[in-house]
């Protein structure tokens, strides 16, 4: 408490630090939370339910790998672990992955970045919350009432004659389909209407137009999947004939349906995700974004290229020649903007004053990765390599590298960027930074084996294999359990630090962006006076004071010369 | 600790929800301008996301009516176009009144609103009241989609055939099916029942919707009152008569039809099919897959009925606060938003009815 630094104090002239009274404690009891109109509980609750359904996700992947660690059966059925694997892939994909950096961390930074009070529909936010629950309660009633064994891609003919949950999970995937529209559609208005004077579109941080990309990919792609989950549960009820091919439907049909919304939504996950990389590294680093318009640029340009290549998927389902080589030709463009995020960001550390926070850890993480799971994806987009590759463990490292590699570390590092300001407390660095070398060495040596396994003829999905195949699978077996560990110990540290964290100053790591300007955490209504936005990358705007242990503007800091340190930047 | 700062926070959120003089701005917007344009672009927003959710329906018919126009050629005719088409210009109708209505409530005038809204209202309810009609004589003749789809020409073969032959020709279900056609009037009255049924059971659910929203927003928004509660009877009965009209209308015409036309022949066909139905049979033989052309008609136009339903919720919800006097002319927006919404829904009507009634 005696901590509080704030205007009154007639030494320093600093704004408020840390807040004793914020959004968190403003109002108190149950109902304060479950019917708050505040964005910023309502991510709280997100992250909550993300982190929840990432653990049970998490937990049948561990299952699932322990099951693979001996050709024989072990203790999963063939049965048993189609389930599994379905419901890892269905709680991962529609639970954790598109929820989380938008839903999360979008919700608690996106209206503080704009300087703004709220998202422009608080009651349709709350309600995308519930519909996110709710969802999450009809893939737990799948489970409960008989399991789901199509894989998360409910592909006819089968997912229409077997006899497992498939309408129940349809049912929640078109609940959280509606979840998501209400998101992004609250993101799009907020950046529209509500950014606050000053702040031109090119002068928005890269976070939210990472946001908006998102967003408009939620917008356009996820009604798709409403109604093609609707139409299979309408197929398996009344048998209408349009999937099935029994009653004169065709499959096939259900794979561009499908893939319309969920190729896009690949981009749903990853691009909040590059959105974080390009916040973490400008402000790690001590550097302004190399190449801003660029990136803002490439986001744009990865949500318009992502609607355009859902035939990937289907190089061999039967389509025509012609479009298969008119789909691979506009996948291999989708590499582009991607390479010129990638290059941006390393040369916006060039040169810069890196600090190895645990932030910036996670963002080094992605960039390794990220590189590694873009271009294999060169491979599968490559038909003739991809008539090989497709169906192996080789697409299934290659979507883990994009997926969980690169989406989940982009959201540990927006965590971890942002939890001062989220809770108010700082987190310990060093278990954190632990958990993130365990987290990067576990996930490739769970993955980088898969690659392997599926240039050697692997099938993916498959609960047995060829006794060669063995020592492979134990490597990424024994990956799979340092991942698990390294995660549970990065989320003790961070609930570690709730109770036990230092306080947390208003800008731990020199931020320039608004989200910043504000105490931490912020009060209810995130500003006492509307903030002035300026270049949201000049990190010379502020500097380091070892009184607060956090940056303070320059303005401020010119009133208090006493106090002044050289922080070890190199902005001169 | 206890600061100036942290004092001026604490009175802060106290006097969160409170610190605008105006309830009708809500607190996180600087004027209203900001707050209707906000409104507008998130409807806008979201109707592109509705047609988006009718795409997946539009490709279903595009894929099959090119790979199978047959199916579609032969299967329209049993829509009643004269009955479309009354739907087409009823939805017309309703659109100009409720455009009428968002006029009204941009000048203030809230009775011309209020008798906009309550046309509007009703407008839908005749649409759903014909709809419903369609739907019975759809299942009265088992033309429906997927598995409870029967060939209109097994009625035919079921007919003239004896019992024994009727055995033969298929399973229980179809000879309970043509034994119910072979009394030719009889059909008739019975259809007549079950449309009767089939309103009163809609009309329940109705009730039981509107009533249940309107607790629900009464909840949730304001502490309902009698004004309230009256006014929602009010829109449920609007929607209750409105229905029966559109429904007993439509049997009105349909048995009128059929009494213009009393030759033997006819009578003969009628028994089994109604006169238009077996009359276009002659020409084109039933393709395989005609089944598949009542599933794209029911999925489609039974989306859109939802859809209706939701305006219809909607509109009542914009009736309450009208009563409420709820709206002024610098606070209109939620009439504007309803209103786009309700010419999208017309709209798609528009593309639904010439797609699937004015095939040939």
């Amino acid at each position: 408490m005696a901590t509080v630094v704030d205007s009154s104090n007639p030494k320093s002239d600093f704004p408020i630090q840390y807040r004793e009274l914020n959004y968190l404690n403003c109002t108190k009891g149950w109902k304060s939370w479950f019917f708050t109109l505040d964005h910023k509980r309502i991510g709280i609750m997100y992250l909550i339910g993300v982190t929840v359904a990432f653990f049970l996700g998490g937990l049948f992947a561990v299952l699932l790998r322990t099951e693979l660690l001996s050709p024989e059966k072990m203790f999963l059925s063939a049965d048993g672990y189609n389930q599994m694997f379905t419901l890892h892939g269905a709680i991962m994909t529609f639970l954790v992955i598109i929820p989380g950096v938008p839903a999360a961390i979008g919700n608690i930074i996106l209206p503080v970045m704009l300087g703004a009070k709220d998202v422009a529909f608080p009651r349709m936010n709350l309600g995308s919350f519930y519909l996110w629950m709710a969802g999450a309660a009809f893939f737990l009633a799948a489970l409960a009432l008989g399991g789901l064994d199509t894989g998360w891609t409910f592909y006819t003919p089968y997912s229409v004659t077997t006899g497992t949950a498939v309408r129940t999970a349809l049912l929640g995937v078109f609940i959280l389909g509606f979840s998501s529209i209400f998101t992004g559609l609250n993101f799009i208005v907020t950046i529209h209407t509500m950014r606050p004077p000053g702040m031109t579109w090119f002068k928005m941080p890269l976070f939210l137009w990472a946001l908006y990309a998102t967003a408009l990919i939620q917008v356009l792609a996820t009604p798709v999947l409403g109604i093609t989950g609707l139409l299979l549960i309408v197929e398996k009820t009344f048998e209408i004939g349009i999937f099935d091919p029994r009653l004169g439907g065709d499959p096939v049909l259900f794979q561009h349906f499908f893939w319309f919304y969920s190729h896009p939504a690949v981009y749903v996950m990853i691009l909040p995700a590059m959105g974080v990389i390009s916040e973490v590294i400008a402000v790690h680093s001590r550097k302004h974004i190399f190449g801003y318009r660029f990136i803002a640029y490439s986001s744009i340009a990865i949500a318009v290229f992502g609607f355009l290549v859902w035939g990937h998927h289907m190089f061999v389902s039967g389509q025509s020649k012609v479009v298969a080589v008119v789909f691979s030709a506009i996948t291999f463009s989708v590499s582009i903007p991607s390479a010129i995020k990638v290059f941006n960001w390393l040369t916006t550390m060039y040169k810069g004053s890196i600090r190895f926070t645990t932030a910036m850890c996670y963002a080094l993480a992605f960039l390794f990765i990220f590189s590694i799971g873009g271009l294999t994806g060169l491979f599968l987009a490559t038909l003739a390599t991809d008539i090989h590759l497709h169906d192996t463990y080789f697409v299934v490292a290659h979507f883990h590298y994009v997926m969980m590699g690169s989406s989940l570390v982009g959201l540990f590092a927006a965590v971890h960027h942002w939890w001062p300001k989220m809770t108010g407390k700082m987190f310990n660095e060093f278990w954190g930074r632990i958990a993130c070398l365990g987290v990067f060495l576990g996930f490739n040596l769970t993955f980088f084996p898969q690659f392997l396994l599926g240039t050697r003829g692997m099938p993916r999905r498959y609960y047995t294999y060829l006794p060669e195949f063995q020592n492979l699978h134990v490597m990424s077996t024994c990956g799979a359990y340092l991942l698990g560990l390294s995660s549970a110990l990065m989320a003790a540290t961070l609930i570690y630090s709730v109770y036990r964290g230092k306080l947390a100053p208003a800008n731990p790591w020199g931020g320039a962006s608004l989200e910043w300007q504000c105490s931490s955490p912020p009060p209810h209504n995130n500003f006492d006076h509307p903030p002035l936005a300026g270049d949201p990358y000049v990190m010379e705007s502020v500097v380091y004071n070892e009184e607060i242990g956090g940056y303070v503007p320059v303005e401020c800091q010119g009133a208090n010369k006493g106090s002044v340190t050289a922080s070890g930047d190199n902005e001169a | 600790m206890n600061t100036a700062a942290t004092t001026t926070t604490d009175e802060h959120a106290d006097s969160h929800d409170h610190e605008h003089h105006d309830p009708r701005l809500a607190h996180h917007f600087d004027s209203h301008q900001q707050q209707f344009d906000t409104g507008k672009l998130g409807i806008w927003i979201f109707l592109v996301t509705e047609v988006l959710f009718f795409s997946g329906l539009f490709g279903f018919y595009a894929v099959y009516r090119s790979l199978h126009p047959e199916v579609f050629l032969y299967a329209s005719q049993f829509l009643d176009t004269t009955l479309g088409a009354a739907n087409t210009v009823v939805l017309l109708f309703s659109s100009l009144t409720m455009a009428w209505g968002v006029r009204c409530a941009q000048l203030g005038q809230s009775r011309g609103l209020l008798v906009c809204l309550v046309t509007t209202l009703a407008c839908a309810a005749i649409f759903l009241g014909v709809k419903s009609f369609e739907y019975t004589e759809k299942a009265h003749h088992h033309l429906l989609p997927g598995r409870a789809y029967q060939s209109p020409e097994h009625h035919d073969a079921a007919a003239h055939a004896t019992a024994a032959d009727g055995e033969t020709a298929a399973a229980a279900k179809e000879a309970e099916a043509a034994e119910a056609s072979v009394h030719g009037d009889h059909g008739d009255e019975s259809l007549f029942e079950k449309t009767k049924h089939t309103l009163s059971y809609m009309t329940t659910v109705l009730w039981g919707v509107i009533v249940l929203s309107g607790i629900a927003f009464g909840l949730l928004f304001k502490n309902p009152n009698k004004k309230t509660l009256a006014t929602i009877a009010g829109c449920v009965l609007v929607s209750a008569i409105g229905m029966q009209l559109g429904a007993f209308s439509s049997i009105g015409y349909h048995q009128l039809g059929h009494a213009e036309k009393p030759t033997d022949e006819e009578i003969e066909l009628a028994e089994t099919v109604p006169a238009e139905y077996a009359k276009q049979k002659e020409k084109i033989p039933e393709p395989m897959l005609a089944r598949t052309f009542f599933s794209v008609y029911f999925c489609m136009t039974g989306v859109h009925a939802i859809h209706i339903i939701g305006g219809m919720i909607a509109i009542s919800w914009l009736i309450v606060r009208t009563v409420h006097g709820a709206f002024t002319t610098y606070y209109f927006g939620a009439v504007d938003f309803v209103g786009l919404y309700w010419h999208l829904v017309d709209l798609i009507w528009i593309y639904l009815f010439p797609l699937l009634y004015l095939i040939n």
